[in-house]
Formats: structure tokens, sequence, C-alpha cells
């Protein structure tokens, strides 16, 4: 999720990821969005974001993270995985008896 | 890959960016909870509920802050660097417990390493050769240095050019197969470059053209020897050995250069590697390398290269890969066999009635001929077993110390777990602590065993120039004695932690200064016991070997050590004849008797504690010739007139060898005491008649006087002296056989002149000895030259450093106990001290207090003394054969050495009894 917030918003600083995920999960996902930051640390050690200091919307001093080519490729590589993931779980979600007799 | 990079990103965090790691997240955090505070306010909360969301939402800051940090670094290292910082500030708070941890650690390590090491390159190391797991070597025991006739004991493991020859075209299986002088030379060579006219004494050894190609070992520089030099008629070559190279500096004419060997002219081709010593390990290893071939030019009338009988030769050959050593030896009897057959005519009587029994054996030769082992052995496993029993003491020492300290901490341990501490956590700083002591004990163990090694080497190998070992650490062994010291370190680093863990917090804290369970403390107490017992025996191995020293070296050897000179030569070296000895030694004579404050000189074949021996078969003019199995053996010694008084051997009857014994007059001998012992028992052996080699020959002498007993063999310390005979130089016998007469021509080579001082006269300048020398020849060099007393202790230098090697750890071991029993004592008073004042204020005096504590030291180390009994009956038992003239047993010594055993103790014990004494009462009361 942090991968395709950034992939589709670009550059974002931490409270940036989190509020954006609220808002795209329709805010039904709202853990403590401090645990955001050991897995934001952990995607950075990978190589899979990349991180810099910046300047927030109030002037104030702000890490943004930006994905990275191999974040690219990471995305790309979970997405396929996650989908391909999920059309097997609604196979079997609209699965009929028919189905399998036909 | 990404796992690894992420690694390696923790790795570089976890040591570089531990402090802007935590600056980060502290600038984030706050940027977070600040928008999202203006994000409430923006929703319409006031500022201090927004604050207060901001705060919720983000969920328990600490936490995060702990799991963002696990995340960014690798928790183990940094806990081990922490758990590391934190031991030595701890070890730096104790300094007495560090500083005599390692030190013990250091000198068990040490010691042991430097033994070891020893023991490893005399023992167990291959010779420096390709693949030595190929080669394999004629004899299971070397038969040093010269075998006559047709039998050899219980194997052939010595053999004559022929035979040589003969195994080496009638054996399949071989690579190559070589063959070497078992006995070095000593040649006398000059280099002929330069004004350089004195001819210097160098070791040398004869080998076959294929010596080098078998080892496996090319040149270092120019050429190696190979089987074309090895042919009669070649041209005259040498290899000399790298040590002999240094010795020329190095120079690079030296290859190719022209050397005068024994007077022949030689040219060098060539240079062995730094590390080739040859095919045995002993103190002086070959300068030169000559061809088999050129041995009779070289050696002239003594050679032995072209006589059947004389067997003078080692074998060593590589085997093929395919091949099998036993079919190898199979074939090798029959070739023995074989030859033996060919040489029934000229065997003698005895010869051909062994004949059947004759064999060989194979046995792997990668370690060469093993001389030096068998020398050392002994000695060595002494040395072992010793560092052994330090090495064990050090580890109970240091459990001991560990222990202590453990108990010690046992109540902070408490307190930590009593506040949440996990066990394992407080197991491995516990463990951290003692591995980090036991690296540094093991750092300077490593300091101590490249001294230690250095020592060692330097006492063993005394008056060695080149000494074949390199004098550092063997690697193995070093590892071996750090993992024991390890071992010792985390086992009785973590018993005590453990033991703390499964006692309930509550317990420990309450009972603070109560005294210790007596269970608890039982480890440590076995542990002094068992120190105490193995130093008592370590006390009385080196108590025995030094008492030996002691009875060796005030011995009567029968001859006088002091206020003579032994001068060594060897005038074949200069390439004198049998006819011109008798005026060479009288030339000689007159030229050393002219040294200023020389009383006399005289000459001999060997003169006593030399290391040299002559024997020979014996018969007696009028007696049946004796059987097979009948012991007729006696040591011959030829002389000049006067020798006897020259080295001081009494003449007991009749007279000594004079001036009037000439080749033309009547052929005499002189005996010694136990010849008179052998030969006639209950006779007068004045006026009787014998003779060596050839019974035919038994009226060749006959005795004009008996001489006292003198010790002339090392290796008779400590029986009787063996049976001589004294031969003038004047007089010679002709014999049948042609080896015997080339052996009569070598017995009147007589190597060593003693000069006596004159007496108060100070010693004689070695300067003047060599000018003299060159004044009657200038070819003549001298091979060595030293006072008969250092010969003789010569002799003893290897028990001399067994002694003070095993006083020396005596001393070690007996410091270690003392210092344990301390230890043990200190904590039990230490732990005691309630006690001690309850018993103080209910009326127990000083006394009893410290009478009580004795007590208790004393009860263990009686125990020791029990136990530690046994152990040095056994050691005494073990050093047996090394101890000349003292008892085993020897009550003296082990009631000596309980005694110093007790002594130290004694004081070590009553440190903490006078302290623990010289609490008040109510001081030790308030503790409670």
């Amino acid at each position: 999720m942090v991968l395709k917030t950034l992939e589709v918003l670009g550059p974002l600083h931490g409270y940036g990821v989190a509020r954006r995920i609220e808002q795209i999960s329709g805010d039904l996902l709202s853990v403590n969005q401090g645990t955001l930051y050991p897995v934001l640390l952990k995607l950075e050690q990978d190589g899979a974001i990349s991180s810099e200091w910046g300047e927030s919307e109030n002037r104030r001093k702000a890490r943004f993270y930006s994905l990275t080519s191999a974040g690219q490729k990471q995305l790309q590589a979970e997405t396929a995985d996650w989908e391909q993931t999920a059309a097997i779980m609604t196979r079997f979600c609209t699965f009929k008896v028919e189905d399998v007799k036909s | 890959m990404n796992r690894f990079r992420g690694f390696l990103g923790r790795l570089s965090a976890a040591i570089l960016e531990r402090r802007r790691d935590e600056d980060r997240l502290r600038i984030e955090v706050e940027e977070h909870l600040e928008l999202q505070t203006a994000d409430n306010i923006r929703c319409g909360m006031s500022p201090i509920e927004a604050r207060r969301q901001a705060v919720l939402k983000f969920g328990a800051v600490e936490a995060i802050k702990e799991e963002y940090r696990d995340q960014r670094g690798i928790p183990f290292l940094e806990t081990l660097i922490h758990d590391v910082r934190h031991s030595l500030r701890r070890l730096r708070n104790s300094p007495a417990f560090a500083a005599t941890t390692i030190l013990t650690l250091a000198l068990g390590i040490g010691a042991t390493t430097s033994i070891f090491t020893l023991v490893h390159a005399v023992l167990l190391k291959s010779l420096p050769v390709s693949k030595p797991e190929q080669l394999y070597r004629l004899g299971k025991e070397p038969h040093c240095c010269v075998w006559g006739g047709y039998s050899q004991g219980d194997e052939f493991s010595i053999v004559s050019t022929e035979l040589y020859y003969h195994l080496r075209d009638h054996t399949q299986g071989f690579e190559e197969l070589a063959a070497f002088q078992a006995a070095g030379s000593v040649f006398g060579v000059r280099r002929l470059q330069g004004s350089n006219p004195a001819a210097e004494s160098f070791d040398g050894k004869f080998v076959s053209g294929n010596y080098f190609a078998m080892f496996g070992v090319g040149a270092y520089a120019g050429r190696a020897l190979t089987p074309a030099d090895d042919q009669p008629g070649a041209p005259l070559v040498a290899v000399i050995s790298y040590r002999a190279w240094q010795r020329y500096r190095l120079d690079p004419s030296v290859i190719g250069g022209a050397f005068q060997i024994n007077g022949k002219p030689f040219t060098v081709v060539g240079v062995a590697p730094p590390g080739f010593y040859g095919d045995t390990l002993k103190n002086a290893p070959p300068a030169f390398f000559l061809p088999l071939e050129t041995e009779p030019l070289v050696q002239g009338d003594s050679s032995m290269l072209r006589q059947q009988d004389r067997h003078w030769l080692d074998m060593i050959g590589r085997i093929r890969p395919d091949a099998q050593a036993s079919s190898i030896e199979a074939q090798m009897r029959i070739g023995l066999r074989d030859w033996l057959r060919s040489h029934l005519a000229d065997m003698n009587a005895n010869d051909r009635t062994r004949f059947p029994q004759q064999t060989l054996h194979l046995a792997p030769g990668g370690a060469g001929i093993t001389s030096m082992r068998r020398e050392y052995e002994h000695w060595l496993q002494i040395l072992m077993m010793v560092s052994g029993f330090v090495l064990l003491i050090v580890c109970a020492n240091v459990a001991n110390l560990l222990l202590v300290r453990g108990m010690e901490r046992r109540q902070q341990t408490s307190l930590s777990m009593a506040l949440g501490a996990r066990p394992a956590r407080l197991i491995r700083e516990a463990l951290t602590e003692s591995i980090v002591l036991s690296l540094l004990g093991g750092l300077a163990g490593i300091a101590v065993a490249f001294a230690g090694t250095r020592l060692i080497l330097n006492l063993t190998f005394q008056n060695v120039v080149d000494s074949p070992i390199a004098a550092s650490p063997s690697l193995p062994v070093l590892g071996f004695a750090f993992a024991i010291s390890l071992l010792t370190g985390i086992g009785f680093g973590i018993a005590p932690a453990w033991l703390a863990l499964r006692a309930d917090p509550i317990e420990a804290l309450r009972g603070r200064s109560r005294s210790t369970s007596a269970g608890a403390s039982l480890p440590r107490k076995m542990l002094v016991i068992l120190q105490a017992a193995l130093t008592l025996s370590l006390l009385c191995a080196s108590g025995l070997l030094t008492k030996t020293l002691q009875r060796l070296e005030h011995l009567d050897f029968g001859f006088q050590r002091e206020q003579r000179t032994i001068l060594n030569i060897d005038p074949t070296q200069a390439g004198y004849r049998p006819a011109q000895f008798d005026s060479l030694y009288r030339r000689l004579r007159d030229s050393l008797g002219a040294i200023p404050g020389v009383e006399s000189v005289a000459f001999c074949l060997y003169s006593p504690q030399s290391g040299d021996s002559w024997n020979d078969m014996l018969f007696v003019a009028g007696r049946a010739a004796p059987g097979p199995s009948e012991n007729n053996v006696a040591w011959l010694n030829r002389i000049t007139p006067g020798y006897f008084e020259t080295v001081g051997s009494p003449i007991l009857r009749g007279r000594g060898i004079v001036e009037q014994d000439t080749a033309s007059s009547l052929r005499v001998a002189v005996v010694s005491e136990s010849f008179v012992r052998k030969f006639f028992k209950d006779e007068e052996p004045i006026g009787k008649h014998f003779g060596n080699a050839e019974f035919a020959l038994a009226g060749s002498y006959e005795i004009v006087g008996v001489v006292k007993d003198a010790y002339y063999i090392p290796d008779d310390l400590g029986r009787a002296p063996v049976p001589m005979f004294f031969l003038p130089e004047a007089q010679s016998t002709v014999y049948a056989g042609a080896a015997n007469n080339a052996g009569e021509v070598r017995s009147h080579v007589l190597h060593d002149a003693i000069l006596r001082q004159r007496p108060g006269a100070s010693a004689i300048p070695d300067e003047q000895v060599r000018r003299a020398l060159a004044a009657v020849d200038p070819n003549l060099p001298a091979v060595r030259i030293q006072t008969l007393e250092d010969q003789v202790a010569g002799n003893f230098s290897q028990q001399r450093l067994i002694a003070r090697l095993t006083s020396l750890f005596g001393i070690l071991a007996l410091t270690l106990a003392s210092i344990g029993l301390y230890g043990v004592t200190a904590y039990t008073v230490g732990s005691r001290t309630g006690e001690i004042g309850v018993r103080m204020a209910l009326g127990a005096s000083r006394g009893n207090v410290v009478s009580m504590i004795l007590r208790g030291a004393s009860a263990l180390i009686a125990c020791g003394l029990l136990l530690g009994l046994p152990l040095a009956l056994a050691a005494g038992q073990f050093l047996g054969s090394q101890l000349y003239g003292v008892n085993q047993r020897d009550p003296e010594t082990l009631v000596f050495s309980a005694f110093a055993l007790l002594a130290p103790a004694w004081i070590a014990a009553l440190i903490p009894a006078l302290r623990a004494s010289s609490i008040s009462p109510v001081q030790a009361l308030r503790a409670e």
C-alpha cells in the first residue's frame, strides 16, 4: 500500500502517506499511524524507496519518501502476486456446484 | 538480494548512524504529530484536544521507537557491543580479579603452547618435502650408524652400498628409492676464492644421486644433485644447504664456485631450499650434500662404499601412488634374502646361523629418520604431562575465580530478575564477561607463547648454530589451548548465572549477607583440592628431577673435569694418511704443549662424554669362541702416551701407555676395572692376552695395566661404566678381513686432544689453541674447542632443561593453587561475616576465629595432599628411568614438596582469616 501510494502520488512525507492510506481505504484501515515508520524504514533499507529532507506544507523540516526503480519492480511483482491471489480467492468465493458438474 | 542489501544497510546503520537515526525519527514523529494536530484543528477541535487526538492516533511513541530501533540496527550485535563495553567496565572496576584471571590464562596458554610446539616440531611434524605421505623408510628402528657383517638383530634397517643397489634394482613400485649416509660426516671445507686460507669445518652427508628427486625437492638456486653426478668418474660436485649459503653471505658466486672438501676439488652446483634440513631432524643438519660415489675419494682409507658388508646407508623411497607398501615390503624381503644367500660364503658362523631370521620392515617415512624423536621422546612426554597438568590447574583456577565472581553477583542478578530482566539476557551478560576475559587472557597467552617458544628452543638447542626448528608457536596448538580456556570460561561463567536464575529472587534478596549453603561452595572446594593434588605431584616430579641432576653433576666420573680443554680435530679432513699420523700427533703435541699454561697434551680416539664410542667383539686368549647369544662386546679407545695422567684417571695396577710402546715393541693394552670384572672375574688380569674383531687374533694384546673405571658413554650414567680397553696409537694389528683392517685404520684417527692446564693457570684461550694448530698445518680445522667441564655438562643439558622447566611449572602451579585457595577462603570469610560477628559477640576470641578459618583451609589442603600422594607416586613411576640414583618414591622429596605446598597455602588462607578476625562484632552485625 505504501508503495502504491507513493507511485500514484509521488514523493510524500510520513504523515502524507498515513493520511492517503486512510483516505484511500475509506477510513476502514485506521491502525496506529506510528507503526508506519518502522515499515518505511524497512522499505528504505530494502532499497524500494528513498528519502530526503524537504519542507512540509507548514514550512517545517520533513522527510519525503519517493519510489525507486527497484521499488517500482517490487510493486509490480507484488501487484501481480496479489492479483493472482485475489483472482484465486474470487474464483473460490464465486464457486458453485454447477461449475464442477459441467 | 534485497535481504542482503537490507542487512548491509542495517549493519552500517548499527555502526555509523545510531545517533543520527534517533534524531531523524524524533523529527519525523514530531512533524507527524504537528501535521495531524493542524488537520484536527482544521476539523474544529480545540488545540489541546487536537494534540491529544493526534498522539492517540499515532499510538505508543516509545513502543514504536523501540520497534523502529529493532528494524534499524541489528539488535543482537548492538547488545553484544553494549555487553562487551559493560563487561570491560566491570572488569576495570575489579582490577585484581581481572588481572589474576588474565595472568593465569596467559601463563597457562603460553606455557602449554610453547611445550606443545616443541613436541609438535620434534615428534609429529613431517619433513618439509612434497607429499611426505608417499615416503617409506627402511626399518622400524634406525640402526645408527655403521653395522658390519651379514646379520642385524631383529631387522635390516641399514644397508651397504651393494645391498642398496640390489634392493633398488629388484623392487617394483618405488618411484625413487634413495640411500644416504646414516651417520653424518664432518668435512674440512676451503673455498678457493680470495684470501681465505683456513679450512672450516662443516657437517655433511653422502647421498645417492636421486636423493633430492626422491624427496621432490628442487634446488633453491643452481641445480640439485642428479643420478648422473653419482657415477664413478663423474665430475666432483656438491649441493650446499641454504644455511651454509648464509654463512657465505648468500654470495651468488658460491654456485659454480670451486671448493676443497677434505682436500679434494669440488664444484658447488646448487643450494637446497631454505626449509630443507635433509632426511633427519637433528641439531646439526648437513651443510654439504655429496654424491655417494665421491665417498672413497673424500674419506680415503676409511671408505665404506665398496665394502659389501659395511652397512652405512639409510634408505627412504617414494612409492608410486598405485603401489602397495606391503607388496613392496614383501619384494624387498625376497631381495634381502637373495642378496644374503649370494654372500653365504663370506659369512662367519654366527651370521650363517642367524641367516634364516633376517628380515626387513618398511615404515612410513614422511617424518624422516627419527633418531631425534627417540632421543627426546621421553623428555617431551614428561614435559607434555607437566604442561597438561598446569593447563588443568589454570582451568581450575579460572573456573574458581569465575564461580566466586558469579556468586558475588547473585544478589544483583536476583534484583535484575525481580525488575523483569529476561533470563537469557542475564546469562548472555555473564557469558560475555567470561568470553571477554578468556579472549584477553588468550591474547596475553599468545604473547607468552611467542616468548616461551623462543626460550624453550634456545634452551633445548643450546650451543647449536643451526636449529632446524622454527621458533614460532604452532597455530593448531595455540588454538587448542585457547579453545580449552575459552570453554572453561564459558562453562564456569554461565554456571553461577544459571544457578542464580533458578533461585527465587525473593529468597536471594532476603538472604543478603547470610552464609551461602554448603552445597554451593562444594564445586569450588573440589577445584582447590584438585589443584593442590596436581601441584603436589608437579612439585614432587620437579624435586626428583632436580635431585637427579644434582647427583649427576656431582658424580665421580673417574676422570678430572676441571682444568682440561678438549680440542676436536679430524686429520683426514686435511688429507693425512695412516703412515703420517704418528708424526702428526707428535708435532701437534709439541705445538699445543708450548701454549703457556699447558701442563701436558695427549690424544685419544674419543674423549670422555664426547658422545662418540667404539665397540667391538672381544676374544680372550685360551678360551673357546663365544656362542652367538653370548655378549662379548667391549669398548675400544686408542691413546697416546701420558693419556691417563692428562685426563686424570688413576692407574690402579700395572702401568699406563708409555713412549716405549712403539710399533716394534710388544703389543700392549690397558683395561678398565669393569673390563676386568667382565672378562677376568677372580683372575689376575695383568699378563693375560686378548684380541678384538677376529677370534684367530685372540692373543693380540697383553694387558699391562688396569685403570680406574670412567664414564665415557653419556648413556651410561646411572649404570655401571662399560668395559673398556685402551691401545697405543703407535701400534696396530693386521686382520684377515678387509673391513676389519679399514676399521683398524679409522681407529688410528685420534679425534680429541686433551690439554691439561697447569695448576693455578687460567683457562686456555681458544685463539691460542687455533694458532698452535695452524702452526702445524693451516689445512687442519679445529672442529670444536671446549672445556671438559662443558663437554660433560652438555650431556645434561636436557636433564637440566627438564628439571628447570618442571620446577618452573611447579612454582607456577603452586602460585596458582595459592591464588585459588586465597580466593575460596576470602569468599567464605566474606560470606560468613555475619556469622563471625555473632560468634565474636558471643565471646569467641580472635584466635578462635583465625583457627576456625585456617582449619577449613587446612582441611582442603589435606584432602589435596591425600589425593595428590598417589598422583605424585605415579609421576615418580613415570619418571622412573630418568632418575639416576634417586628413589622414585624418595620420601625426602615427598615431604619437602608437601611442605612447599603447605607453607604458601597457609599464608594464602591466613590473610583473609586475619582480616575476618579484625572485624568488630558491631560492624559485622550491622551488615546483616
